[in-house]
């Protein structure tokens, strides 16, 4: 058997500008810095990638990149052996998981398209061929970025809330999303608290997760949660931390909890499990590092009665068709991916990649079946290398 | 869950070891013409099926088993005698069981589960837990025992091994690495005297 042999890896860490201001609880952004991988095996085949795009995950892909030129891209699972537990872990924190993610990532791309399987098929199956996805809103629509001051100023105007709902309202018209996340400021409960009323007066129908990643106390959030479990949301998505608060609001609502922060690698589980701690494993491929251990996840999580779902932030063209095939995929995913590359005022693929009636369609062909435009990646490329033999 | 590809023709005949038991023996066709085999003691035919599918998908792409599941853990696998037990397919007890600390290494037999899709299922479990996987190659048949290297191969953990009832001479098996599921048919005359249909 000819193995699949990597012969070189580019890394361009890009900046994209938003369309417009987001803004949470952890930030208020205006553009988002990735990482695009471009993988090629000695047989002609290129696979393509993406990760976090902050100097330091960028300076950690060069260093994995160059331990993986040789191996072969086939045994995917060698990688994390091969970079080791304490690097790809403890030494770097969630930086290791990531890079490994983003170069994990695209050996799949690679290998998907020297076998000439979609890599839904490659993963599981390709079962489905469309996705809905999820609408960002942002916890105020602010005219510009800025800082947290002029954030909480904003919300202390409770007027300010159907500029949100106007948003809301604007994104369901343009591309038919049933579903959405309010990202919150954690900063009063009760611009939440009407805010999310107007919502779901505005969208009887829609599916709506609320996020302050975690930065209401558990008694704040507790109580918040409880006033809001008539309103039937999608979930709760980590109205609180750390496991244990979660556990104790997940006890005490009826709507489901869900978390992209406390269950994040393969450790996390089963603590998570027996705790009883949430009903959703918001996984993020580049969190749990990779699309095996998201797979891995996915099946524990239903095993024992958890719901994974797919979380991103703003992601190119590359992650987010990655998280639509990794959905189609696998049985045990239901829920709406995250997705914010609506956002993005540029991409680095081809292919346009529409969200309509709230969904978007897996691509056709091998591989993630979207190709890089290195005329779009030249315009948001900061810096970039190419590593190999 | 059978292998993701598209399933012309399946056919399943019995035939007879050289051990004298019998043995189911499937044959998928795949839309794009490609056989795959598959084969099971236990008289279950959807185990041989599954495994048919997996191997014609395998062929098709000339790659060994674990080259469509991700990736390999090991070039070889360690084979022992243990006659204890092997966990009944059952998987809410087993569920449960482990959740309850019951296990520490899990004796599966490939073939009375069922498929591939449950034991990497059964092994993501294993996996997070801690817990080891041990393969039954429940009549110790050659056959079985490659499968179960096969498999064996994409289960991560030190624990991983095969094992069966009576004391073999080989005390590992190596990972098949040729096209398919990795069975070495020609190993039983019956094989090449089965008339498949078409």
């Amino acid at each position: 058997m000819a193995a699949l042999a990597i012969s070189s890896i580019r890394l361009a860490r890009v900046s994209i500008p938003l369309t417009m201001v987001h803004a949470g609880s952890m930030y208020v952004i205006q553009k988002t810095e990735r990482t695009v991988v471009e993988m090629t095996l000695e047989n002609g085949a290129a696979g393509l990638g993406e990760t976090w795009g902050t100097p330091d995950v960028y300076a950690l892909a060069q260093r994995f990149a160059k331990e993986l030129l040789g191996k072969d891209a086939l045994n995917r699972f060698a990688f994390r052996e091969l970079l080791g537990k304490s690097t790809y872990d403890n030494r770097f924190g969630r930086n290791g998981l990531a890079t490994l993610a983003g170069l994990d990532l695209a050996a799949w791309d690679a290998v998907a398209r020297s076998l000439k399987m979609p890599l839904a098929e490659l993963i599981g199956a390709r079962r489905r061929e469309s996705v809905d996805v999820v609408s960002t809103l942002p916890a105020a629509i602010l005219p510009k970025a800025g800082t947290r001051k002029d954030l909480t100023d904003h919300l202390d105007v409770p007027a300010n809330t159907k500029l949100v709902v106007e948003f809301a309202l604007e994104q369901a018209r343009k591309s038919g999303f049933r579903s959405f996340k309010l990202k919150s400021a954690a900063y009063s409960p009760e611009w939440d608290w009407k805010l999310l009323n107007e919502l779901r007066e505005a969208l009887p129908q829609a599916r709506i997760r609320f996020d302050p990643n975690a930065n209401y106390g558990a008694a704040t959030a507790t109580e918040l949660c409880r006033r809001l479990d008539p309103l039937g949301l999608e979930f709760f998505e980590d109205p609180t931390g750390e496991l244990e608060g979660i556990a104790r609001l997940k006890a005490a609502v009826k709507t489901p909890v869900a978390t992209n922060m406390w269950v994040v690698k393969d450790e996390h589980l089963v603590p998570a499990i027996r705790r009883q701690a949430v009903d959703v494993v918001l996984g993020d491929l580049f969190m749990w590092g990779g699309i095996d251990a998201w797979r891995r996840m996915a099946r524990v999580s239903h095993a024992y009665g958890l719901k994974p779902a797919l979380h991103s932030v703003y992601e190119t063209g590359i992650a987010t068709v990655a998280n639509l095939h990794i959905a189609c995929a696998l049985a045990e995913v239901h829920y709406p991916n995250d997705s914010g590359l609506h956002f993005l005022a540029a991409d680095v693929v081809a292919e346009d990649l529409p969200v309509k009636n709230g969904a978007m369609a897996l691509p056709a062909g091998a591989g993630l079946g979207v190709t890089l435009d290195r005329r779009k990646l030249g315009k948001v490329t900061l810096e970039s290398v190419e590593i190999h033999v | 869950m059978a292998a993701p590809v598209s399933i012309a023709h399946t056919h399943v005949h019995s035939v007879r070891v050289g051990s004298g038991a019998e043995a189911l023996v499937a044959r998928v066709l795949s839309a794009d013409g490609i056989a795959g085999f598959g084969f099971t003691l236990n008289l279950e035919a959807a185990v041989a099926r599954d495994m048919a599918a997996w191997d014609a998908l395998a062929r098709a792409k000339g790659v060994p088993l674990h080259g469509l599941l991700g990736g390999s853990y090991r070039k070889a696998v360690n084979l022992v005698k243990d006659e204890l037990p092997a966990i009944p397919p059952d998987w809410t007890a087993l569920r449960k069981d482990i959740l309850d600390g019951r296990h520490e290494l899990l004796r599966i037999d490939p073939f009375a589960w069922g498929s591939v899709e449950m034991v990497q299922t059964i092994a993501a479990v294993a996996a997070a837990f801690d817990l080891g996987i041990a393969l039954l190659a429940p009549n110790a048949h050659p056959w079985e025992i490659q499968y179960c290297a096969a498999l064996a191969a994409t289960i991560k953990g030190e624990d991983t091994k095969i094992i069966s009832r009576k004391e073999i001479k080989e005390k590992e098996v190596s990972v098949p690495d040729q096209p398919g599921i990795g069975i070495d048919w020609p190993l039983e005359p019956s094989f090449s005297r089965i008339q498949w249909q078409r």
